[in-house]
């Protein structure tokens, strides 16, 4: 591998544990026992993740909400100090610049959490954007390591090594806690569907990585009575691809919109400005054409980014992410397609290689949510 | 023969891409490595041409797939399939298990193998090739 990938706080524990790839820019790992016992572990216990390649930015200073308002689609008023939501930034024709999550540390300071193949583009776009307002725009990224500690289990897992009340922190909230006797932020966030945290090891920069990696390490030895395992970027995909959550760069670009992509929810066009805003409310009084659907197959195919979707002898649309599913053993996808045809129960075909593979359209998350997920029935 | 991490036995044949050739008589079963399975990990489908197909050494023959990857598998020899491992439907994992016992992909009658072992190594000399691919 080239020298010149970007490596985490965590990079010998991946190298020593796990298979290794190239992920935007950085040397991440992919998995370390294996994809399926990694998701599975996440679904019915606990597992932990290091997500230090994604890009972290505070935003601070007394017209920090009128800017986060203007550049992102979200309502930033309503985010009371230690809550979190998700958004996405827009360019002016409603495309999708990045999606993320907004933390409010305090009244005019955010911490925002975008994705890292958008790291440096993102970082640039607010920058941009925030000449005309009263803030500063600081990429902290290399100062805090980040971990997702994911699964039914993750609250029991966190708490043995925190010194705050963690079931005090509902899902969406945040919290500053002791983490093994160190500075830590959490939020109950995550890309798996499931219960979770998302764990930040503050001031600890990349050249010195012994915080980081302790904390990781009592994280791993808390979680040992559930039987956490270390999950690579392998089960964070197929994790967030059964919870029916976006990657960027695949299910949703420039080229879509919030509406298309089934994120409506974050876009509020009472708002008085944002970038977006008239290409989206024109887009939502004239009706999307295209909607981001679910497919489960019927048979044993595995669909794959870019095949293409058919209904009655016509393409209709392409896979954006397929994978296999460990949970639910076959094949899932998820696609974009005609709103006419985007109707659950819609039976259509994905061409896997030269077959045409019956699948059939599904609602989001492709579980069972009285089952899995984050609002199983205990 | 084990090297490094891999099951090498003697007396079967190899593929530069990782497949193997079992002669038995007329006919050769082919699988694919314990190195390959070992790269491709968590395999969980499996395809190969149905009987009667006819193939051509070091053409596609059939695909495996692990959960996040898509590899195509390439004949060893050439000939025409005569039967095919129906247990990978089901099993596909058993590509990973025991890839060269119950996780055999087909059995093919041969064309002309005397030709087709011109391309071919013997366990030591795929041996080597790996010790040179993991250096």
């Amino acid at each position: 591998m080239s020298t010149t990938l970007k490596r985490t706080h965590l990079y010998e524990f991946h190298r020593q544990t796990a298979k290794m790839t190239e992920f935007a820019g950085f040397e991440m790992p992919i998995w370390y026992k294996g994809i399926i016992p990694e998701h599975m572990a996440v679904r019915n216990s606990v597992g932990i993740f290091d997500i230090t390649h994604m890009g972290r930015t505070l935003i601070t200073g007394a017209e920090s909400e009128a800017f986060l308002n203007y550049v992102t689609t979200n309502d930033v008023a309503a985010l009371t100090p230690l809550s979190a939501h998700y958004s996405n930034m827009c360019n002016e024709q409603g495309g999708i610049k990045d999606d993320f999550v907004l933390s409010r540390l305090e009244k005019e300071k955010f911490l925002i959490v975008y994705n890292a193949a958008n790291r440096a583009e993102d970082y640039e776009w607010l920058v941009e954007n925030s000449k005309r307002f009263n803030v500063r725009v600081e990429d902290v990224s290399d100062n805090i390591a980040m971990f997702a500690v994911q699964g039914p289990n993750a609250q029991k897992t966190l708490q043995k090594i925190a010194d705050s009340d963690l079931s005090k922190i509902e899902r969406f909230k945040c919290g500053w806690t002791k983490l093994a006797g160190l500075e830590g932020f959490v939020s109950r966030t995550g890309y798996t569907g499931e219960d979770g945290f998302e764990v930040f090891v503050w001031n600890t920069p990349l050249a010195n990585p012994v915080d980081a990696v302790k904390v990781w390490n009592a994280i791993l030895e808390a979680g040992k009575e559930f039987g956490i395992e270390p999950c690579g970027l392998g089960a964070r995909d197929t994790l967030r691809l059964e919870a029916g959550m976006c990657l960027y760069g695949n299910d949703i670009d420039e080229t879509t919109t919030p509406l298309e992509a089934g994120l409506g929810f974050v876009v509020k066009l009472k708002k008085e400005v944002f970038i977006g805003k008239e290409a989206l409310t024109k887009q939502k009084t004239e009706g999307i054409k295209r909607k981001r659907i679910g497919l489960m197959m019927l048979g044993k195919d595995i669909p794959r980014p870019q095949h293409e979707v058919w209904k009655n002898g016509e393409k209709i649309g392409n896979v954006t992410s397929g994978t296999f599913s460990p949970l639910l053993e076959r094949g899932i996808a998820m696609a974009y397609a005609p709103v006419e045809h985007a109707v659950e129960g819609n039976k259509v075909e994905v061409k896997v290689r030269d077959k045409f593979a019956e699948a059939q359209v599904v609602k989001f998350p492709f579980y069972d949510t009285t089952k899995y997920g984050y609002a199983r029935q205990k | 023969m084990r090297v490094l991490d891999y099951e090498i036995p003697d007396k079967l044949y190899y593929s530069k891409e990782h497949e193997w050739v079992r002669v038995e008589g007329e006919e050769a079963v082919v699988g694919i490595t314990d190195y390959a399975q070992k790269q491709l990990h968590e395999i969980v489908y499996a395809e190969v041409q149905k009987v009667g197909a006819s193939v051509e050494q070091f053409q596609t023959m059939g695909t495996v797939e692990s959960v996040k990857s898509v590899s195509d598998i390439f004949s060893p020899v050439s000939g025409t399939i005569t039967r095919v491992n129906e247990e990978l439907a089901k099993s596909p994992e058993l590509l990973n298990q025991d890839p060269y016992g119950r996780g055999w992909l087909a059995r093919i009658n041969l064309a002309d193998f005397d030709k087709d072992l011109k391309k071919l190594m013997t366990a030591q000399q795929y041996a080597d090739y790996i010790r040179g691919m993991e250096e």
